[in-house]
């Protein structure tokens, strides 16, 4: 069904242009014409209708929605500045105007949807998408597709995926072993939040304060959160400092705390963290102490079933004791005659009430402080531009964010925010729409600085980055590689991961990194890893290169199966071979790239399509160049 | 040497290995970090808080070029092996204990690498710092607490070589720095950039996957420079910024690595040799490592990790033979590092290669347990080889029964008063070798702390093993 609908799309897309040689194309700088030229004659073309192909129904429908003006052109994001309402915009392009700084063109249509739909939810759109979309005519199309898209379930798939890395939901990790069982209840617990719009800082508590036992309560899966902080091979302490560094990274922004938690910041953070440099011990421990009634214990699931689940159950009694002289982090002993820590938050100094859960407390304390939203929105921001307000985003210094009160000039310190006020807008409006993460997003991926170009006419100092006036490309991830390949290729494959858990096609929806999708060594799980997904302990998800990465995009069994036409895998070719040349070009681009080819692609495709005892093999070589190509690989 | 892939088109660029490939830019948009944000925050407050860098005056032996690193996962028991401690009616007979240079060593079961005496030298006073497997391979792969605030984006001490190593690299080049093999779950390059990560490859007759291309060398070589023609222009230089560029760099070290007679050589392999090497997956490993070093190739540091060591279960096979037990395990791992000691030492590159052979921690000493195995103990043995290090000798000494260390044997630095070799010293003595200061701080970490060779945050200060050179 969905092959028959894009061949349909795609004999639309040849009208009028049924000529087999390369056509005579004017020479123009790539650099500079990127899409745009041939956006707008491919368009027109859908418009007018052409001369020799018979249209189906379903085709004229198509059609009859396609009105001028075409999607392609951009404008000049300087001239949107004064007329967006958008916070974000408002903020950055004065500080673009400030620092004398021309932004990148806006996205055409054909680059924003790429890469609204990868960003927003791992996918590329299917051709259907695109086309429907660039042809819009509304005022509002951009932001109604962000809608659609933001009520989409490839939409929950991602950012249960973002969240699995954030927690780090993993089965193992350097420290301890969970079971597959168990990851996949803190897995739908994540998607369950997701799919509902929980309110972040309703997620955040949940989350901190979690207790019960895990592995075989798909309802409690959150509280994993708090056994990844186990240590072993020390005291308690251990724990509760991992545990409370966890919490402090991954929801205030602050991974110094995990630094104070074994030194006083004085000269361990001097010079780097104004806050953290006028810190202690003391001072960490006290957050620490949030932990400190939390019992984190495993046993054995029955007499006959060695397997070890976690328990997290706040039966303590005492506070941050100061009697360790062994362990992972340095001796804790007595100050005076302090030998215990009560909890007290680092940032206010506030303390539970009397006969308050600590951890509820934490819990509280955190998602009322300014500091968790703007962590939050750091942490997104990072996400869709490519670098955080505060880079990297949980390296925050609290006594550096308010513009207000900046930091003395004799600290030699500066404000730390690329831009302090946007960083505080955004994170006061975030708060006042009650932590709803879709706000969030709808606010960045519906500015025009969202939408900036990746191109920059014009030279580009590396200097400008802070003040985000062109986009930033990022290597889409492992997974959204694999179901890039698989909704281009329109063959699905079927993997079978964890018990309990239903076999899937698409990447983005694995539990975890480990026991996907063929096993441990498995052949697609090495090739996923290759493109660095991370393994949510040591390795962090990472955009970065490799030879390995290119050795498995042009030579692996994945690709090659995918761009012959003699394997079941090569399903997308067979139908379009039977199409014209250029039918058969803009096919390929269309449902590998989202886009049709440049003049220079589609001369040099044309080309090489040209001898018809070689058509056959340069399809499949087309096929093979477009997931090659850099614009496939990158969000750009 | 490369093969004649570039029929129609040939770029003029520089290889992927020829060149400074990653701007600067790049290097810091490790660790998820963002793109660009972690170079920008290198401002003057950071380089301040990086101006403790300047290394300390050390003296560093420099004696090696190369490093093998054979992770001896599970933990193999110290005092059947390396540490052998002869237990009327625990001690199996086959064993047969033989001094050897004033060594009681194990013959039966490693007989190759009781030759090889003359060549090592066993520090038997180290002492792991934690009984937990996953920890205890992970502290010994990046010579620090995983638990500590770097812990989880320190690099492997292979990615720490290979970084500091590849300054060397000669033209024409094309391996990657940091080999490793049969090691999937080896740590990875932390916060470097992944050009230092390891190369992870399980040897097979048919060399390293995805050298070629299903369709042929011919038929490569058009998709190769059909690629080039239609994606030029958003590769080179290109319009959508440097990690696009970076990226193609990338393809030119792939495609270097493809249909290259010097790769084919240094990854294929023959039966015959294979046989010789024991016909097993660690015995391929040490015959390719052999061989890739022998190809130099900018090869640096080898990973090659042989596991199953954890006998908690009956250690000497007494009631499965063909189990997982110390004669199962052990002719292996003699074989296949006795034949690449015996082929490195002939061709002269054992002078300039350092094996260093160690697993997390030691096992438990005297009777086997009830379950007729061993348990876990932090005491353990760690082996070092070749490299110009003065082979033939015994560095520390455990008491009778090996379960704990009786003498140190070793000086540690600054005056330290004398204590346990540990995985940290294990490291610095690997940078050592290699001519790396391990008292190098770095200032491009994700969280601007500094980040250590090795670390020395903690009460005691870690350093090379100086002995073993003396």
């Amino acid at each position: 069904m969905y092959r028959f609908i894009v061949a349909i799309l795609l004999t639309a897309g040849i009208l009028g242009a049924q000529d087999e040689t390369a056509p005579q194309l004017p020479v123009s700088d790539p650099i500079c014409s990127f899409f745009d030229s041939n956006m707008a004659s491919r368009s027109r073309l859908l418009r007018t209708g052409g001369n020799a192909v018979k249209l189906s129904r379903e085709t004229r429908a198509v059609a009859a929605q396609l009105a001028p003006p075409p999607g392609g052109g951009r404008t000049s994001g300087a001239n949107n500045l004064s007329n967006s309402s958008n916070m974000i915009d408002q903020y950055l392009f004065t500080a673009m105007q400030s620092a004398g700084v021309q932004p990148a063109d806006t996205t055409t249509d054909w680059e924003f949807v790429r890469r609204v739909y990868l960003d927003l939810t791992g996918r590329i759109p299917s051709p259907t998408a695109v086309l429907t979309f660039v042809n819009g005519t509304s005022a509002t199309k951009r932001s109604d597709l962000v809608e659609q898209l933001l009520a989409s379930t490839e939409y929950v798939d991602k950012w249960t995926m973002y969240f699995g890395d954030l927690y780090k939901n993993v089965s193992q990790n350097a420290q301890i072993t969970t079971y597959p069982a168990s990851v996949l209840a803190f897995y739908t617990y994540i998607k369950q939040s997701v799919a509902t719009d929980k309110p972040y800082d309703q997620m955040a508590r949940e989350i901190i304060s979690a207790t019960g036992p895990n592995s075989y309560d798909v309802t409690n899966g959150q509280m994993n959160f708090t056994v990844n902080g186990v240590v072993t091979g020390g005291p308690a302490q251990d724990i509760y400092d991992q545990q409370v560094a966890n919490v402090a990274d991954v929801f205030l922004g602050i991974s110094h705390l995990n630094c104070l938690l074994c030194h006083n910041g004085q000269g361990h953070l001097t010079g780097l963290s104004l806050w953290g440099q006028q810190q202690t011990r003391y001072n960490a421990w006290g957050m620490a102490a949030f932990l400190s009634h939390t019992n984190t214990t495993s046993a054995a699931v029955s007499t006959t079933n060695s397997n070890r689940y976690w328990i997290v159950a706040d039966t303590g009694t005492k506070n941050y004791q100061l009697n360790t002289l062994t362990g992972n982090r340095p001796a804790r002993q007595p100050i005076g005659t302090v030998t215990t820590v009560p909890p007290t938050y680092i940032l206010s100094g506030a303390q539970p009430a009397a006969g308050q859960n600590y951890r509820q407390a934490l819990a509280t304390m955190i998602t009322g402080d300014p500091q968790f939203a703007r962590a939050t929105v750091n942490y997104f921001w990072a996400y869709f531009y490519g670098a955080g307000l505060v880079d990297p985003p949980d390296t925050f210094d609290p006594d550096r964010l308010d513009p207000d009160n900046p930091p003395a000039a004799a600290t030699g310190y500066t404000l730390q925010p690329s831009n302090p006020r946007l960083l505080n807008a955004l994170a006061t409006q975030f708060i006042a729409n009650k932590y709803d993460l879709k706000w969030l997003m709808r606010q960045i991926v519906n500015s025009q600085s969202y939408q900036l170009s990746a191109q920059y006419d014009g030279q580009w100092n590396d200097a400008w980055a802070n003040l985000f006036a062109r986009k930033n490309v990022r290597r889409l991830w492992a997974e959204e590689l694999h179901d890039a390949i698989t909704v281009s290729s329109q063959y699905v494959p079927t993997y079978t991961t964890m018990a309990t858990y239903g076999p899937i096609s698409y990447a983005m929806q694995f539990p975890e990194p480990l026991n996907t999708p063929d096993g441990a060594n498995g052949h697609v799980d090495g090739w996923l890893n290759s493109f660095l997904r991370g393994n949510r302990d040591d390795q962090t998800r990472s955009q970065n290169g490799s030879i390995l990465q290119a050795l498995n995009l042009m030579n692996d069994s994945f690709v090659m199966t995918r761009t012959a036409t003699g394997s079941p895998a090569g399903a997308l070719l067979p139908g379009l071979i039977g199409q014209s040349n250029m039918a058969l070009v803009n096919g390929l681009f269309l449902n590998v790239l989202s886009r049709y080819p440049t003049p220079t692609e589609l001369s040099q495709a044309l080309q090489d399509l040209s001898n018809p005892l070689t058509r056959n093999q340069q399809a499949q070589n087309l096929l093979w160049t477009l997931y090659n190509k850099v614009d496939f690989v990158f969000n750009y | 040497m490369i093969g004649n892939n570039q029929t129609k088109y040939t770029p003029s660029r520089e290889a992927f290995f020829k060149r400074p490939h990653l701007s600067r830019r790049s290097f810091f948009q490790i660790g998820g970090a963002g793109l660009v944000g972690s170079w920008m925050a290198l401002s003057p407050e950071r380089a301040k808080a990086c101006s403790i860098q300047t290394s300390s005056p050390v003296t560093m032996q420099n004696t090696a070029k190369n490093v093998i690193f054979i992770l001896l996962a599970g933990a193999p028991s110290h005092v059947d092996t390396f540490d052998l401690k002869v237990l009327n009616g625990t001690t199996p007979a086959k064993f047969a204990p033989t001094v050897i240079n004033g060594v009681n060593w194990p013959t039966g079961i490693l007989p190759q690498l009781g030759q090889q005496l003359n060549n090592m030298v066993l520090v038997r006073s180290m002492q792991s710092h934690a009984l937990v497997h996953s920890l205890g391979q992970t502290w010994t792969q990046i010579g620090r607490n995983p638990s500590a605030a770097l812990g989880n984006i320190a690099p492997n001490i292979g990615s720490v070589c290979a970084l500091e190593l590849d300054k060397q690299r000669q033209p024409g080049q094309v391996f990657p720095a940091f080999l490793a093999l049969n090691s999937a779950s080896a740590v990875g390059n932390g916060y470097f950039p992944a050009t230092y990560a390891p190369f992870r490859v399980v040897p097979s007759t048919s060399g390293i996957s995805n050298t070629t291309n299903s369709l042929g060398q011919t038929q490569f070589n058009n998709l190769w420079s059909e690629l080039h023609q239609i994606d030029d222009p958003l590769r080179l230089n290109s319009p959508l910024g440097q990690p696009v560029s970076d990226y193609d760099e990338f393809y030119t070290g792939a495609n270097e690595m493809m249909y290259n007679s010097v790769v084919t050589k240094a990854f294929t392999y023959s039966s015959t040799d294979s046989v010789r090497y024991g016909n097993t997956s660690f015995g391929n490993a040490c015959l390719v490592a052999k061989q890739v070093l022998a190809s130099n190739q900018g090869t640096r540091f080898i990973q090659i990790t042989l596991g199953s060591w954890d006998m908690h279960v009956d250690i000497y096979g007494t009631q499965n033979p063909k189990g997982n037990n110390l004669f199962t395990m052990c002719p292996q791992f003699d074989t296949g590092v006795g034949q690449m000691m015996t082929d490195l030492s002939a061709s002269g590159l054992l002078e300039d290669t350092l094996i260093v052979m160690v697993g997390e921690f030691g096992r438990t000493v005297g009777p086997v347990t009830p379950a007729l195995g061993r348990d876990h103990l932090l005491q353990q043995t760690v082996v070092f080889a070749g490299g110009g290090i003065k082979g033939g000798q015994v560095i520390g000494q455990t008491l009778p029964d090996g379960s704990n260390t009786a003498v140190f044997g070793w000086t540690p630095p600054g005056g330290q008063p004398q204590r346990y070799v540990r995985p940290e010293d294990v490291e610095a003595t690997i940078y050592s070798a290699v001519g790396i200061n391990w008292t190098t701080e770095r200032c491009d970490d994700p969280l601007g702390r500094g980040f250590q060779y090795v670390p020395t945050t903690d009460p005691v200060q870690y350093g090379p093993i100086n002995e073993l050179w003396s």
